[in-house]
């Protein structure tokens, strides 16, 4: 093999059918020879895939919505037909107009005194709009908002349904996106609460280190939603203080272990330092529950 | 040409006439001053507030005085808004409460015996003639409360801010939120809670909880009334001083307080004494028998006895030394994270 590796973008293009002809044979004949150019092709093959099975979902469910915006747009010409028809047909006789004409009148002076007397707007029609219109896409990168918004009345006619399939540029962006959050991937609609609380079962460092952490993770929301009712200024001072310390000692504590898993007092300070925050925090919910009982 | 019939023209002019003077009516309408509504409050009303709210305010600031008879292993429940209360045990099967300064006092009896002696009595801030209803809360509230009770009665006690003396009674269990604890002479055991003040036991036995969030904790000649019996001691913040402690089983640890042991250990005991950067002081007699584990990160170990290292580990962050003393019957676990581990010789 005398020819230089290609990278993952030209690979990649190759698989998109995005290359000219001959630079297509030439990569294709490059890749029959080299194999690590052969793992790379494998590689984001797998990727694709992969990509496409998690969008395939959101595929298959915006031709629907186009269809469903297309029925619901026929509907409403329907019934605005049906129903201005007879209005015009009466608004053509001239008493009528008239009496039309001064009701209107009427109407707008009326309108505009409750205009200025603030009476509030019903806004629940809007607000109902802008909940649907918080649809979130499956991929966090902005660029690539799959359905974002509903269309308004008007629009309704020209909704377009986004398919990455035909487009190879943009569904490579949305793989890229795909492959990196599998990169970085932490567990879906958990938020991080603690740092120690990140999946402790695989990066326990001592025995029952899940349960130390599970059992503080509880007892901090716990103290977090009442530790200002509960503690006054020195007391919440001290209380920081003690947390702040003792955070330290488990923190260099869990390094050392992580360094040096034999290390068995390192653990044995680790453990004890579980222990006391937890009675730290405990003492704490406990406080926040007597002065409730005593309320 | 619009108005072809006459009966439009007319109608449509009165509509028009109306809706044209209309505005006018409204806007003159607006400008006439709406008289505004004075709601005037009650002269007497009180205003709940969280520091009222738990006080008994009825009746006169002068002293109240109650009494009752009860079975002599009674058990008594109090709630204390605010005061120092003082409890003392008597030879007699009677409860009597006096209240300086404060509220009334009453007495609730939730059960009785066979005899028809009250076996649970519950303490209260209002009268027998008065019910919880009309007089609010139930706590006890004054300069000074004291109870003398009988010598086997069991105390519970929960409130908000007092400073508690409770002498010669069988059990005790209280849960403070502010407020110093003493004990003395308690029999049969001991679950002592203050979230903002210190606890002090002397001369009792029991199983012993002693929790401190601040403060500091001492107890001096402690013993168990039952085997099985264990102590323990907790505070975030304060010391722990603990002086001829007799129990086989003791648990001390503090945050960032000291802790400091002086007595001897028990045979087949077990200690553990925990700290995070509060240092560790044992005065223990020179024949003390032990097997010693000290385990610390950033401090350091020193000891006055001679100890039979059995074990030293070292590492850049944490060392241990398990050594023995005598003939090792007690376990000692001494942990600590930045203080440092003396023993010294009683």
């Amino acid at each position: 093999m005398t020819q230089k590796c290609y990278d993952a973008g030209m690979i990649q293009a190759f698989l998109d059918g995005e290359l000219a002809s001959d630079v297509t044979e030439t990569v294709a004949r490059h890749v029959s020879v080299c194999d690590d150019c052969a793992i790379l092709m494998a590689t984001a093959e797998e990727e694709s895939a992969a990509a496409y099975s998690i969008l395939e979902q959101e595929f298959n469910t915006l031709v629907p919505t186009q269809r469903l915006w297309t029925k619901i747009n026929d509907s409403i010409e329907k019934e605005k037909k049906s129903f201005w028809k007879p209005i015009f047909d009466f608004l053509l006789q001239p008493q009528a107009a008239a009496f039309a004409g001064l009701l209107l009148v009427a109407v707008v002076s009326v309108g505009l005194l409750t205009v200025k007397q603030n009476v509030p707007v019903d806004l629940t029609a809007q607000n109902n709009a802008q909940e649907q219109t918080a649809i979130q896409p499956i991929l966090n990168n902005k660029s690539l908002t799959v359905s974002p918004t509903l269309p308004s009345a008007p629009e309704v006619k020209n909704v377009p349904a986004v398919d990455y399939r035909p487009n190879p540029s943009v569904f490579r962006a949305v793989k890229i996106a795909y492959v990196q959050r599998e990169a970085n991937r932490t567990p879906r609609n958990q938020p991080i609460k603690n740092a120690d609380a990140v999946n402790p079962a695989l990066t326990e460092t001592v025995l029952g280190e899940a349960s130390y952490v599970k059992t503080i993770a509880t007892l901090t929301e716990t103290v977090n939603n009442r530790k200002d009712e509960a503690l006054d200024s020195s007391s919440r001072f001290a209380f920081e203080r003690d947390l702040a310390v003792t955070d330290d000692a488990i923190k260099q504590m869990r390094k050392q272990v992580r360094e040096n898993p034999r290390d068995e007092a390192a653990k044995q300070i680790l453990r004890s330092s579980y222990q006391n925050k937890i009675d730290l925090l405990n003492s704490v919910a406990d406080k926040t529950e007597l002065m409730a009982s005593l309320r | 040409m619009i108005f072809t019939s006459t009966t439009a023209r007319q109608i449509s002019f009165l509509i028009g006439a109306f809706f044209l003077f209309a505005p006018f009516c409204r806007m003159f309408a607006q400008t006439v001053p709406v008289e505004p509504k004075i709601v005037i409050a009650p002269a007497n009303q009180k205003v709940a507030t969280k520091q009222n709210r738990n006080k008994v305010f009825r009746g006169s600031e002068t002293s109240a005085e109650k009494s009752i008879v009860v079975d002599a292993k009674v058990n008594i429940s109090l709630c204390i808004a605010e005061g120092r209360l003082k409890i003392n045990g008597w030879e007699r099967s009677e409860i009597r409460v006096f209240v300086g300064g404060g509220g009334e006092v009453g007495f609730k009896v939730l059960q009785k015996n066979k005899q028809n002696n009250a076996v649970w009595v519950m303490v209260t801030g209002f009268g027998a003639a008065q019910n919880r209803e009309k007089s609010g809360e139930e706590c006890l509230s004054g300069e000074e409360i004291e109870l003398d009770v009988p010598r086997g009665a069991v105390v519970n006690v929960k409130g908000s801010a007092s400073e508690m003396t409770i002498e010669a009674v069988r059990k005790v269990d209280i849960k403070i939120v502010s407020g110093d604890i003493s004990l003395n002479n308690i029999a049969e055991g001991i679950n002592a809670a203050t979230y903002n003040g210190d606890v002090t036991v002397e001369n009792s036995g029991g199983a012993m909880t002693l929790e401190s969030a601040n403060g500091s904790i001492v107890a001096f000649d402690a013993a168990p009334s039952e085997i099985g019996d264990i102590f323990k001691a907790k505070t975030s913040g304060g010391a722990i001083t603990l002086q001829q402690i007799e129990y086989r089983q003791t648990e001390i640890s503090s945050n960032t307080g000291s802790l400091k042991f002086t007595g001897e250990f028990q045979n087949g005991g077990q200690y553990d004494f925990r700290t995070v950067s509060g240092g560790i002081l044992l005065v223990i007699p020179e024949k003390s028998s032990c097997k010693l584990n000290a385990t610390y990160g950033f401090g350091r170990f020193n000891s006055e006895l001679k100890l039979d290292i059995i074990t030293e580990n070292n590492t850049s962050k944490a060392r241990s030394i398990v050594g023995s003393m005598g003939k090792g019957d007690a376990n000692v676990n001494l942990t600590t994270y930045s203080g440092a581990i003396r023993i010294k010789k009683q």
